[in-house]
């Protein structure tokens, strides 16, 4: 399947209908019910595109102030996480590895729940605990980097080890932690099973533009990731600088996810999921998975925060148990598929 | 002379302490193919991996096209020197056109698609591999003889001229053999490249190659035409084999016929026995077994490491209980193994009063004849418990016996 190929154009446009559909659906979806023409009318009004339509002002404010901010949030979210997980299975040649692998998701988590603890909980408007999760995350990544390294170069297999073994102390620093913890105790298990409720417009603004800036910088590795599939040696001879690639690979895929959890809390099977997925149906070239990744992703963690928002309303669900409750079954189907054409090959 | 495309000037290189080559030097010139042959382990990867810039070597020079590869950022080491690995095995399938294509990546621009240039490189080296009929077929679907092809019209796309292979035959079959040693032979022709390819296959590099380069420990035994260089005295030198060498009527190169190995490395029936203890004989242990040569151990106490590696080799092995002491059965059953060995070897163990019976027996036979090592790359002073009297036997022993402080002498002795 070339990369201008009809199938792939066709995949394409199925994936950005699909992410279309699952942000209407979503935005309807709720206690008021608002119709994707009413969306598409009140947005185009917005936008300055057309006349304000005659609706309540209550349906204007509760698509723009709640709705519309969760939606985009969920996008750029589940944009973060799936494109952290491409660069991680790119590097580590290894289709299980997942955003959480050098230590960001614990980093992260340990910094917010520290946070909490501290009773910083209100700061800065509640962007405390995402600056601490945020600042958790890239120290983690960074210094699990730092051991995996010796002079220029860096060992993936130990860098792989390396984030398990410092994640593995990192979440035994947290269980002490939260011995300390008193009525917190709520609000960090939230954090950890990871949720988009009430963030309002100011966390997309805040990490809006980095994973957007994550995700422009991961579409200047396609070359490279492809190449370093072939194994690292093999790469440097075909002219990669292989260890300035593994550098940027890992500060990207760590600025994405570290974003990602500041505001979402842990969640887990996107970043893993989406790019295994998306490689079964387009193939290994990044520069076909990448675009793909980035429309299914969005779509993976919009309809889950959908789920999440309206299985047991008004109450909610975590957002991470349903990512997990919804892809971890479909993961074992698609495996054991997997297998079984591996072994028709055979 | 005009200058060599690739020139290695006195090559010293090696992995941690171990030094792999000593001092090679090796010029190839344009539309030159060489062969590099040698046993196993006598440097050809290593300095094929130094060429292709993948080893920086501990001392001497790289010049490819007379740059220092080294100093170069990679994509520009890329237009210079192609190589063609053993095989390659992608994590994620990749189509063959796309695999042949990566090969351009150093004339590529991060997003670039490949301007004409490109695609046409690409279109000659899949024709001139044979694959363009594989185009569009998945890498991971392709036979292994196909799979190699793919790889080598990959290299050719980089339009290098220098191409370094890594034994570019194995494992394929006698008809992919030909095919592929055509078209690098081609390639030197017509495109004027510079080729290094290293060789398992004698006949093969004597029949395909200008000139040949053997490698031996490290160091080149011999360097010139196949007729110079294929000669039975090299092949008993280098690989320690007896062959007939001829000349074959149809191409005029040498051709090695290989009389069936006549002995092992160590005569039938040779003998050694090793006096170990807290696993510092293990080692020499199985480097003796290895060699050929028929191993006795001890004495041991049971359990120790030396006597589980000498079990599980399933040697001749004399022993008494842990924490005992070397009593009278023991030292009879032990004595005329130390004496009718042909080499005995003392092994740098700790020595108490429960084991320095082992010292005075080896000193007995040692007096009686028997040529005996000692490995000493712990001082006795160390590993003395007796109060002295190890130390004394030591230095007794020494007198009688060669001391050696590293395993590769130890090798050197019973090679």
């Amino acid at each position: 399947m070339r990369p201008g190929g009809r199938r792939y154009r066709t995949v394409i446009a199925v994936l950005a209908a699909l992410l279309l559909a699952s942000v209407l659906i979503a935005i309807a979806a709720g206690s008021v019910q608002i119709s994707p023409g009413t969306t598409v009318r009140l947005v185009a009004w917005k936008l300055g595109l057309a006349e304000r339509p005659d609706v309540p002002v209550s349906t204007e404010v509760i698509l723009f102030q709640l709705r519309l901010p969760r939606v985009v949030l969920a996008v750029v979210v589940g944009l973060a996480l799936a494109i952290a997980g491409t660069l991680f299975q790119g590097l580590f040649r290894n289709p299980l590895a997942d955003p959480a692998i050098v230590g960001v998701s614990s980093g992260a988590a340990l910094g917010a729940i520290a946070v909490i603890i501290a009773g910083g909980g209100g700061l800065l408007g509640g962007l405390g605990v995402s600056l601490a999760a945020f600042v958790g995350g890239m120290v983690t990544a960074f210094f699990v980097y730092r051991i995996a390294r010796v002079g220029p170069a860096v060992n993936v297999a130990t860098l792989l080890l390396a984030g398990i073994a410092v994640a593995a102390v990192i979440s035994a620093v947290m269980s002490v932690v939260m011995s300390f913890a008193g009525e917190e105790i709520r609000s960090i298990y939230f954090w950890l099973l990871g949720g988009l409720s009430a963030r309002g417009w100011t966390a997309v603004e805040v990490v809006g533009p980095l994973i957007l800036l994550g995700t422009a910088g991961a579409v200047l590795l396609i070359r490279d990731l492809n190449l370093v599939s072939l194994g690292e040696e093999r790469a440097a001879q075909l002219g990669v600088d292989v260890d300035r690639f593994k550098w940027q690979a890992v500060a990207l895929g760590a600025l994405l996810a570290g974003a990602a959890v500041s505001v979402s809390g842990v969640i887990g099977f996107v970043g893993l999921m989406t790019p295994h997925v998306m490689r079964l149906i387009v193939g290994s070239d990044h520069r076909r998975l990448l675009p793909a990744v980035l429309l299914a992703g969005p779509t993976f963690l919009v309809l889950a925060d959908l789920v999440s928002r309206v299985a047991i309303a008004p109450q909610e669900l975590p957002l991470g148990a349903v990512t997990a409750l919804v892809g971890g079954p479909f993961f074992l189907f698609l495996l054991r598929r997997e297998r079984r054409r591996a072994s028709a090959r055979a | 002379m005009p200058e060599p495309v690739l020139s290695l000037q006195d090559i010293t290189c090696g992995y941690g302490a171990s030094t792999v080559l000593h001092g090679v030097s090796l010029q190839v010139a344009r539309g030159e193919v060489v062969g590099l042959v040698g046993p196993n382990g006598s440097g050809k990867t290593t300095l094929v991996r130094v060429a292709s810039r993948a080893l920086r070597p501990a001392g001497g020079t790289v010049r490819v096209g007379g740059l220092d590869t080294y100093a170069l950022p990679a994509r520009e080491a890329a237009r210079l020197v192609a190589v063609v690995p053993q095989d390659l095995a992608p994590a994620f399938s990749f189509s063959v056109l796309e695999m042949v294509l990566m090969g351009r990546t150093p004339y590529l621009s991060s997003f670039g698609r490949g301007g004409d240039e490109d695609w046409a490189r690409t279109r000659a080296a899949m024709v001139a591999t044979g694959v363009q009929h594989l185009a569009d077929r998945s890498v991971d679907e392709l036979s292994g003889g196909e799979r190699r092809r793919v790889v080598l019209a990959q290299a050719l796309a980089q339009d290098a001229p220098l191409l370094l292979l890594d034994e570019p035959t194995t494992h394929l079959d006698v008809r992919h053999v030909l095919d592929v040693l055509a078209i690098v032979r081609r390639l030197a022709e017509r495109e004027g490249a510079a080729v290094l390819a290293i060789h398992h296959d004698l006949n093969v590099a004597a029949a395909t190659c200008d000139r040949l380069v053997a490698l031996h420990r490290g160091e080149v035994a011999a360097t010139g035409s196949p007729e110079e260089v294929v000669t039975a005295d090299l092949l008993r030198g280098i690989y320690g084999v007896e062959a007939d060498v001829t000349t074959d009527v149809s191409t005029g190169r040498p051709s090695v016929r290989l009389a069936v190995p006549s002995e092992p490395v160590a005569p039938l029936g040779r003998r050694a026995h090793v006096v170990g203890g807290a696993g510092r004989g293990a080692r020499i242990i199985r480097m003796l077994a290895e060699a050929g040569y028929d191993v006795s151990v001890g004495v041991l106490h049971a359990s120790d490491t030396d006597a589980n590696a000498a079990e599980r080799l399933n040697l001749l092995r004399v022993s008494v209980p842990p924490f005992s002491h070397v009593d009278a059965e023991a030292e009879d059953a032990v004595r005329p193994l130390m004496r009718e060995a042909d080499l005995l070897v003392v092994c740098d163990a700790p020595f108490g009063p429960g084991n320095v019976a082992n010292l005075r027996l080896a000193l007995e036979a040692a007096e009686a004849g028997v040529t005996t090592l000692l490995l000493e790359q712990v001082p006795i002073g160390e590993r003395d418990f007796t109060g002295g009297e190890a130390t004394a036997l030591w230095s007794q022993l020494r007198r009688r016996a060669r001391s050696v402080g590293t395993y590769e002498e130890v090798a050197l002795e019973f090679r």
